[in-house]
């Protein structure tokens, strides 16, 4: 078929370029961190715009494709509704946002809006939302949320460790605080629309790292016997092997959200679509980044903590090892290892040069010696 | 080699049948307001209310609901609210405005009136003022109140000081909206014969009639939802009083034809047990739900298209199995939408819809979980055939862990929340068990049967595996399959 040399992707597909994580993670930190203070400091500032079913209030909506937002003003003049928020949305459809309530106030504008646009009454859409119910809604989010992190935290310490509960909520956190410092920092609105969107996200998010944590775990459970690799270095080399699946994910998950977001709203003018489309693909972005770079980091540096990791890299330093770029040694054992324990089938299939491969070009120094079996504390 | 068989082709079955049984009860998903168009309110009690009087005001609001002629109404209970959901509705503000009316009629003696005017003007005493301060919070029926009188502008224009109920709506069997040359559109309510309902409004007019203390004015204020519809005088001009007949009463408050026709309405059914308040009230116009449908339905196509032509040209053969797999999901999943929609009213709405397509994402993302694994089991010298064996286990553990916690989410987002969260809660977590289904069933066995097959194991690269790595180190780009 195809041939596949297409430089870095060609070698990505084929799993043999090898990313140095950690040094990634220096960066991503002072990223992260950005991003974070950005966030807070807008959210802190300028606040959100939160939608009517947050504040109370009332909203209406109609298709009106030759109508300007001034136009809305001016024909909206005298129906309690002057001083309303008139937008846009979408790519045709003009949205008003006022708080008044009672049903002759909503009418009357509801009709003056139908006149201007040119339709019937009934085109008009509308939504009141009474002001406390608001915040009842807001309320029950917030113990949804908080109901929600206790429970994965303990799900997670069970299955996996405590230690990766710490660092998925520590990446959900980061996406939630970062997507809705991007909605805040763009003043885009937030709606039910968006609430469930960023509920979507903390799902990506958490597959993505709950993905990446078992395939650690995996590689942790045959490599560290060995004693021989940093907490880092196992992370890394399992980071390098999920990384086709994070970036396939990623794709496949963006693709309908991308088609949501241009056919649905730019074409048709479905408002709703293109809201749940902007921040989902916001969330994805920051979702998949945040697997393997935060919450992968959040972990590696409590796992470095542990004396047993300790004692690891205190052995690689006196040695002269130097703790970066040994990824691909990791994959020569990892692969060796792999190897023994499929060694009852036949190999006779294969050529014998698979296993240096992957080794070639990093182990620049001779594998080295086993160290001492001297007990240093 | 045998039970992948049978789990391949039993889940198979199972999705046909699916179809079969969708396709020949003519279940269809039910759409949601926001994807066909109508009105829904969400009522709220205005005090504590016990689950049977929540129960009671279902019935009567489901009952005035039929009397609009509404096709398919979802009045239900969520929590201490009710959600009415009126899909396609006419006229929608008219109906919301009804369904949530408590509709509390009362016929009370008048005791004495005054007109806004006059409490407005400046020689109004600090007595008659407060005399004719309105009763705010709870009316209560057995007491003296001070109820307003408003016009077709809502202002207030005269104000009643009232005795206690004498008779309320429960002493009525029925009303109707009529049309009279002389008076207009009125309100003809037919009393309940007897002890329990005309006697005790002859009791009242009889007192009125002769002017009683308990009934100076000599009218008797008709009461609706603590206002006063009006107030007709029982007339003096015969020394004995006649009773009424049953049906012989009117009830004219300057009424428009529909006004009439609402009134009617909500007497025939009686009052809500407790007063609602409106929360939430969304009006979504016909239009603009099957834009979104239309939108939704392209998007998603679109969507699915594209993401099976990347895995088909990244994954080959694997692909194939992953839309496949998709396939059977998604068919097993209309299946329940259907039913659900059918038999138990639940609509599917464009929150819903969200949840499907980020399931999805969830359910392709555990084809590449698998697929991934294999490639890197390949790429550590396995053969394709020991790989398949020893990935899934694996694999299928991660994918269990991670489906689980969209689960638990799933879960806490339905159980906490209210309104449109929890159509997305539902949608995704019945999505994500059939991931779990159509992975452990179908797509697994599937690749194992596959890679048992002569073929498929002589050219891995259908397999979207790089020959260069099942067979060899050597680099050979290019290398042909």
């Amino acid at each position: 078929m195809t041939g596949w040399s297409l430089g870095v992707l060609g070698s990505v597909y084929r799993g043999e370029q090898q990313i140095d994580f950690p040094r990634l993670w220096r960066r991503a930190l002072i990223g992260s961190l950005a991003a974070v203070v950005v966030s807070v400091a807008s959210f802190a500032i300028r606040g959100a715009d939160l939608g009517i079913e947050f504040e109370g209030g009332t909203s209406w909506e109609v298709p009106a494709p030759q109508v300007s937002v001034a136009e809305a003003r001016d024909a909206l003049r005298g129906t309690g509704a002057a001083d309303a928020k008139i937008q846009t949305v979408g790519v045709d459809t003009i949205r008003v946002r006022a708080d008044i309530e009672g049903p002759d106030a909503v009418d009357s504008v509801r009709n003056a809006l139908a006149e201007l646009a040119g339709v019937t009454t009934d085109d008009v859409s509308v939504t009141t939302v009474g002001p406390s119910w608001g915040s009842e809604i807001t309320a029950k989010a917030r113990n949804a949320l908080i109901a929600f992190f206790a429970l994965i935290a303990v799900y997670i310490a069970a299955r996996l460790e405590w230690k990766m509960a710490v660092g998925a909520l520590v990446a959900v956190v980061h996406d939630i605080v970062v997507s809705v410092g991007f909605y805040s920092v763009f003043q885009f609105e937030i709606t039910p629309a968006t609430v469930i969107a960023f509920l979507t996200i903390m799902g990506y998010s958490l597959y993505d790292t709950i993905v990446v944590y078992d395939k650690v775990r995996e590689v942790v459970g045959r490599v560290s016997a060995t004693g021989r690799y940093t907490y880092t270095e196992m992370m890394n080399l399992s980071l390098n092997q999920v990384l086709m699946r994070s970036i396939n994910t990623s794709i496949t998950s963006m693709i309908p959200v991308a088609s949501m977001l241009i056919i649905g709203s730019f074409v048709l003018g479905a408002v709703t679509l293109q809201e749940f489309a902007v921040a989902l693909l916001v969330g994805i972005v920051v979702g998949t980044y945040s697997s393997l770079f935060v919450a992968a980091s959040v972990v590696a540096r409590m796992k470095e903590r542990e004396p047993a990791y300790v004692e690891i890299a205190e052995r690689i330093r006196l040695r002269g090892g130097d703790t970066g770029g040994t990824t691909r040694k990791v994959a020569a054992d990892d692969a060796a290892l792999g190897e023994a324990a499929a060694a009852k089938r036949s190999t006779a299939a294969r050529k014998p040069g698979s296993v240096p491969r992957a080794a070639a070009g990093s182990a620049t120094g001779a594998i080295p010696p086993r160290p001492r079996k001297k007990k240093k504390r | 080699m045998r039970r992948k068989i049978a789990y391949v082709t039993g889940i198979v079955a199972v999705a046909v049948a699916g179809v079969v049984y969708t396709l020949a009860a003519g279940n269809e998903p039910l759409l949601g307001l926001d994807l066909q168009g109508g009105a829904s309110v969400v009522l709220e009690p205005t005090r504590t209310a016990e689950p049977e009087e929540l129960d009671i005001a279902v019935e009567i609001i489901r009952n005035r609901v039929d009397g609009l002629g509404v096709a398919e109404p979802d009045i239900s209970t969520q929590g201490s609210n009710i959600l009415v959901q009126l899909p396609g509705v006419d006229q929608q503000q008219r109906a919301l405005d009804l369904v949530g009316q408590t509709a509390e009629l009362r016929f009370r003696p008048v005791l004495s009136v005054v007109s806004e005017d006059a409490l407005a003007s400046a020689d109004a005493d600090e007595a008659i003022l407060e005399l004719f301060a309105l009763t705010e919070g709870g009316v209560a029926a057995d007491a003296d109140v001070v109820l307003p009188q408003y016009d077709d502008d809502r202002n207030i224009v005269l104000r009643y000081q009232l005795g206690p109920t004498a008779v309320a709506g429960d002493g009525l069997e029925g009303a109707v909206a009529q049309f009279h040359s002389f008076i207009g559109w009125h309100v003809a309510p037919t009393f309940k014969p007897g002890a329990e309902g005309i006697d005790l409004f002859n009791n009242v007019s009889r007192d009125c009639h002769s002017r009683v203390p308990s009934c100076p004015s000599g009218q008797v204020a008709i009461e609706m939802d603590n206002e006063v519809v009006s107030a007709p005088t029982v007339q003096a001009d015969s020394a004995f009083f006649e009773p009424f007949e049953r049906s012989s009463i009117t009830i004219s408050g300057g009424f428009t034809e529909q006004e009439a026709r609402d009134v009617a309405l909500v007497l025939d059914y009686g009052a809500l047990p407790v007063e609602l308040e409106a929360q939430e009230s969304r009006i979504v116009s016909a239009s603009l739900g099957t834009d979104a449908l239309s939108a939704g339905v392209l998007a998603g196509l679109i969507g699915l298209g594209l993401v099976s032509a990347y895995l088909l040209i990244y994954y080959r053969l694997l692909g194939l199995v992953a839309i496949a797999s998709l396939g059977l999901s998604g068919a097993m999943l209309w299946t329940i939408i259907a039913w659900l929609g059918e038999s138990q009213g639940l609509a599917l709405t464009l929150a819903g819809v969200t949840g499907l397509i980020v399931a999805v994402g969830v359910s392709v993302d555990s084809n590449v979980v698998y697929f991934e694994h294999l490639k890197e089991d390949v790429r550590s010298g396995r053969t394709l055939r020991s790989a398949v064996d020893r990935a899934f286990p694996v694999a299928f553990s991660t994918i269990v862990k991670a489906d689980f916690a969209s689960l638990i989410a799933a879960a806490v987002l339905y159980f906490l929340t209210v309104g449109q969260v929890r159509g997305f809660a539902l949608y995704l977590g019945l999505a994500t068990i059939l991931d779990l289904v159509a992975t452990y069933f179908f797509m697994g066995p599937l690749i194992g049967l596959m890679s048992r097959s002569s073929g498929l194991y002589a050219h891995p690269g259908r397999f979207g595996i790089p020959a260069s790595l099942a067979r060899s180190g050597a680099q050979q780009p290019g290398a042909a399959s």
